[in-house]
């Protein structure tokens, strides 16, 4: 049982959160920042207690400060939303060591989970292909020469304790590979203090494909469908969809059934994410696991009518899975455009100042997830998400023309959004025709889409 | 409601001349403490001559009394908010009552955080004229604990 929550996070996500809790009849604390005193979740919650100043190293990322707010408001059990504390294992142990459910998978299962190269090896064994790449970390140029060879050039060069798009090259060649391997080795060691490198095939023209499952305490894992993330921006996603236009409907099935079995076979508990690449050939390959909600899960409760939040907390609280996965049910197609604080024509320079004109979009089937008001100053010292725009559809074009009128409702004035450009993408025929892969704005230029979009009433 | 009436006669007859004769002891300006749900405050005027305030009724815990905010009687200058450094569980420092002399850089309390005692100490030196919380109370980063009010230079 859990019945008190502290909400360890901010901007929309700590009011969606909120809003899972109430509708649970949980109570609900919210813990926040002195730079987010005027925040709506703040101002909507019940409860709200200030755990440290603006710099998050201070407050969201500090585990002492969140863990003491939850004792000091007699919480039994605390949210780390996504981001921050979400995926920490050290944080999570700590919480539990007081007491606190922590709301998510336990630190055991994130620790096993934690390792890029592990899990790979893991979830293999389980089952799910991976990329072809060398046998883990490679000794030499020799040994990296050998691989490259046996799996066929262009690869990519990666460092072990890299992430986030950080420390990889792509080889085309052995001569390249020559050229670059001691490079590599050198810069991996100057910025992760690692210098070990493994390597992978490098496929062009990919889609990101992620699989939502959840997973109980008993080991029932569920899959909730796929998300579809290719429109990216320097691996920052910013559209999803659900489901993907790069899946055959043989090859959806197979690869969910697959996923959602090997997750469970593999130990993995509570709500997460497995992210894959898929290729020309179609056929899903897993890259790594997000051990957490995530910022994109309203694609997947609009296709299946499942609120992951609440069925998180659930889980988290040691409930069985409540459904069978027959019943999660997969309807018509959803989208989601996150509106971020940034200026695409400005190369998404990010922006921060007081929101002088807020107003939100609305009709059938369309959802908007913000904290934002008019008066509300977005602070800089965070992450740029505005708004989340959801809209759903019986079928991707519905969704899609139902997208463009909603767009255009949205009146967000102070800051620059990225509103017009996800305008012009909605003009744009790769998106159009679901061939969007994650190379598409290097392919087309963000001034091409922002002038693809329709000219605004003068 | 006569039987509240009742009671905070008896309270303030009980309680002002103990505050008054604070109030001249220390050369504070005003002396505020909370009562069974009642704030009574005395305040002393230009010239010296101690008054009591009318009894305010409490604002809910962790609140800023609205009373008092709109009663500025002493110069805000003198007055320093003494802000808890962290959120976790307070314990004040033994001269920490109203009345109470504190001086400049001094710990005045500390916040336990899972554990570890974080130190609150003061820009300001001054006497103790408001206490906005108790030892045990949680309180979170930011928080008033009590409120200090500087004397004449060289009082201290």
């Amino acid at each position: 049982m859990i019945k008190r929550v502290l909400i360890a996070n901010r901007g929309e996500i700590a009011l969606r959160i909120l809003r899972a809790c109430r509708q649970l009849g949980i109570e609900a604390v919210v813990a926040y920042s002195e730079a987010d005193r005027e925040s709506r979740a703040v101002l909507v919650a019940d409860e709200a207690i200030c755990i440290g100043p603006a710099d998050a190293k201070r407050s969201y990322l500090s585990a002492p400060a969140v863990i003491s707010a939850a004792l000091a408001t007699g919480c039994d059990a605390i949210h780390p939303g996504y981001g921050f504390l979400s995926e920490n294992a050290t944080f999570a142990e700590a919480a539990a060591a007081h007491g606190l459910t922590f709301i998510g998978p336990s630190a055991e299962v994130l620790e096993r989970f934690e390792s890029k190269a592990g899990v790979r090896a893991l979830l293999a064994k389980h089952g799910l292909p991976t990329i072809p790449g060398s046998d883990g970390v490679v000794a030499d140029e020799a040994a990296a020469a050998k691989a490259a060879a046996k799996i066929g050039y262009p690869v990519i060069l990666k460092a072990s304790a890299g992430g986030g798009g950080r420390g990889m090259r792509v080889i085309q060649n052995a001569d390249d590979l020559a050229q670059l391997f001691s490079l590599c080795t050198q810069e991996a060691q100057a910025a992760f203090g690692d210098g070990s490198l493994y390597l992978e095939k490098y496929l062009v023209d990919t889609h990101h494909v992620e699989v939502q499952i959840a997973v109980d305490k008993s080991g029932t894992a569920l899959h909730f469908g796929e998300r579809d993330c290719s429109v990216q921006r320097r691996h920052q996603k910013l559209v999803e969809e659900s489901p993907s236009t790069a899946l055959t409907p043989k090859v959806r099935e197979e690869f969910l059934t697959r996923a959602a079995k090997a997750i469970g076979a593999a130990g993995y508990r509570n709500l997460g994410t497995l992210e894959f690449l898929v290729g020309p050939d179609g056929k899903p390959y897993f890259i790594e696991i997000n051990c957490r909600i995530q910022v994109e899960h309203p694609v997947t409760e609009a296709v299946t009518g499942v609120d992951l939040v609440a069925l998180q907390i659930r889980l988290a609280a040691g409930e069985l899975m409540p459904m069978t996965q027959a019943e999660v049910e997969r309807r018509g197609h959803a989208i989601e455009f996150r509106l971020t604080a940034e200026d695409p024509a400005q190369e998404f320079r990010p922006q921060a100042g007081e929101i002088t004109t807020f107003r939100s979009p609305s009709g059938p089937w369309v959802r908007f997830d913000s904290h934002l008001y008019a008066g509300y100053e977005v602070p800089p010292y965070y992450d740029s998400l505005l708004a989340k725009l959801i809209v759903w559809g019986n079928t991707r074009e519905e969704a899609i023309a139902r997208s463009r009128a909603a767009l255009r409702e949205v009146e967000i004035d102070g800051v620059a959004t990225t509103r017009d450009f996800f305008l012009g993408l909605l003009e744009t025929p790769s998106f159009l025709n679901g061939t969007a892969t994650t190379g598409m704005l290097d392919a087309i230029g963000t001034a091409d889409i922002l002038a693809a979009a329709p000219k605004a009433r003068a | 409601m006569p039987q509240n009436t009742e009671r905070l006669g008896e309270l303030l007859d009980s309680l002002v001349p103990v505050l008054v004769e604070r109030l001249h002891e220390t050369g504070l300006g005003e002396i505020e403490i909370e009562r069974d749900g009642a704030i009574v405050r005395v305040r002393a005027e230009d010239l010296g001559a101690p008054v009591a305030a009318a009894p305010a009724p409490s604002a809910p815990r962790g609140g800023t009394p609205a009373a008092a905010a709109a009663a500025p009687s002493v110069a805000d200058e003198r007055r320093h908010p003494v802000r808890s450094t962290a959120v976790g569980f307070v314990k004040l420092a033994p001269d920490i009552h109203v009345g109470g002399k504190v001086a400049k850089g001094s710990l005045v309390a500390t916040v336990d955080v899972l554990g570890v005692a974080v130190e609150v100490r003061t820009d300001h030196g001054g006497i103790v004229a408001k206490l906005r919380c108790a030892t045990g109370d949680p309180v979170e980063y930011g928080q008033e604990l009590f409120l200090l009010e500087s004397v004449g230079e060289g009082k201290l």
